[in-house]
């Protein structure tokens, strides 16, 4: 079977294992930035958008049409070419910095928006009697939020949340198009060097199909934990 | 202990409240009566703030209040000592009846856990649900919620507890357990001011009775002098639509 051996080969795609996996912790690197930046930032915005006064309003409405109206890949590349001379004019020298950082910094923008919407959607979803119970008992707006609202709030967003996050983790193969090598770049480095890239491309599809299940897994525990609340 | 003048609220070019004169003294239970669209509701809702009155000036006992310019701190300070029980109950879904009715204590008032708990089950027992402390709202029935309501309003001791229409999203089995809850505090003294259509309790339990139409307070006495001997036309019309024949019964 000689004609087949030369398209896949099980020993190569062994092989390109353990040069692929050192990779995997740049992937989950920028997903946990994206995350955590972008859900601080998310609820910021959605907050702003909430109860913010009118003039931040157009400004956050350019920033989330803008980050959800154009394609991921345009993002990265105006972060990466457009920030150092924005910084720059603020007196910031860019230069040194690592490629990977305008990577988080282009996902982490990307996140807060998508997030904000989920979040802000999801907070207008619990209705205002809450709030206005919990105003009525003497509890500052704050305090309304943080105990009554916000709980309810995250369990309504938590499905689209778990999507956005799976959707994110696929999201961070674009990386490699400035030159930051993470686990899908490297795969196609290998396939470059060794001119047979199906195994390391059949790797990495096992392992987005792997987390991805681990995922849904963990927002449905999530569910079920938060449910009868 | 709460007098209110001149009231004024309108909701864009809709003038819901013309100018609504009010007092209410402890042990008072008042009920507010008249048609959809009267300005009852709002009324309620402005004096604890949930509406931002247009203009009005409030005291409630030593303390004065400008209804449309109170500042933060004093509005929280009010609704301290203003109960609220809500039409559909707004309990708070994410906390148990216990949760519900101890938050204002622990939270509001940063009362230990132990003491606002004693004070939580005591009121629930009271509305007669000492067997249901660990349930979510999910899990009780309408009559069964608004009765926690009405525990977590009394147990904040509050000067005056409002009701805005408390029965009006119950199933009719179920109103009577409500309507006895509030029969049970009116008898013990706690000063009420109930919006609601249920003239028994209007009859029955209130002292005083306003009847409110388009904005207005037409007219003002006791279950007495109201049902069995309106004055005013407006006031005999509506008792007209909502009983058949309004007398007295002895």
């Amino acid at each position: 079977m000689n004609g087949v051996g030369e398209f896949f080969s099980w020993s190569r795609f062994v092989d390109d294992i353990p040069r692929l996996l050192p990779y995997l912790p740049v992937t989950l690197g920028i997903v946990a930035y994206a995350i955590i930046l972008g859900v601080f930032l998310g609820m910021v915005i959605a907050l702003l958008r909430i109860h913010g006064q009118w003039f931040f309003q157009p400004f956050l409405r350019l920033y989330i049409s803008f980050m959800r109206g154009t394609p991921m890949l345009v993002q990265i590349l105006i972060v990466f070419y457009g920030l150092p001379i924005v910084l720059q004019a603020l007196g910031i020298e860019a230069n040194r910095w690592d490629k990977i950082v305008f990577v988080y910094i282009a996902f982490a923008l990307n996140e807060g928006a998508f997030l904000s919407e989920i979040f802000r959607s999801s907070i207008l979803s619990v209705p205002t009697g809450q709030m206005e119970a919990a105003l009525s008992v003497g509890l500052t707006r704050w305090q309304a939020y943080r105990r009554i609202v916000l709980p309810q709030a995250i369990r309504i967003a938590l499905p689209s949340f778990g999507t956005d996050f799976i959707a994110l983790f696929h999201g961070t193969s674009l990386a490699f198009l400035i030159g930051v090598v993470d686990i899908m770049g490297r795969a196609k480095t290998l396939g470059a060097s060794t001119k047979h890239a199906l195994e390391a491309y059949l790797f990495i599809a096992l392992l987005f199909i792997v987390a991805s299940a681990l995922l849904r897994l963990l927002f449905h525990f999530l569910d079920r934990k938060l449910s009868y609340t | 202990m709460l007098r209110i003048k001149n009231v004024h609220k309108s909701f864009g070019k809709n003038e819901v409240l013309k100018g609504i004169d009010l007092s209410i003294d402890k042990g008072d239970v008042v009920v507010i009566l008249g048609a959809s669209g009267s300005g009852k509701t709002t009324l309620l809702r402005c004096i604890n703030f949930l509406e931002k009155a247009d203009q009005g000036k409030a005291s409630f006992g030593e303390v004065d209040l400008d209804l449309h310019q109170a500042g933060k701190k004093e509005i929280q300070s009010v609704r301290k000592k203003l109960g609220f029980v809500f039409q559909n109950y707004n309990l708070f879904h994410n906390k148990t009846a216990l949760e519900n009715v101890t938050l204002g204590l622990t939270v509001g008032r940063k009362m230990p856990r132990e003491m606002a708990e004693e004070i939580g089950r005591k009121a629930l027992n009271k509305v007669g649900l000492s067997d249901r402390y660990d349930y979510y709202p999910q899990q009780l029935s309408g009559g069964q919620q608004q009765r926690v309501g009405i525990a977590r309003a009394v147990a904040l001791n509050p000067d005056i507890i409002l009701f805005d229409e408390p029965t009006s999203a119950l199933d009719p089995e179920l109103i009577g357990e409500v309507l006895g809850v509030m029969k049970k505090i009116a008898r013990e003294g706690t000063t009420m001011l109930v919006v609601t259509h249920e003239m028994s309790f209007a009859q029955d339990v209130a002292n005083r009775v306003i009847f409110m139409d388009q904005g207005v307070i037409v007219e003002e006495g006791s279950p007495r002098e109201i049902f069995s001997n309106p004055k005013e036309e407006r006031t005999k019309q509506f008792l007209r639509r909502i009983l058949p024949e309004y007398t007295y019964t002895i």
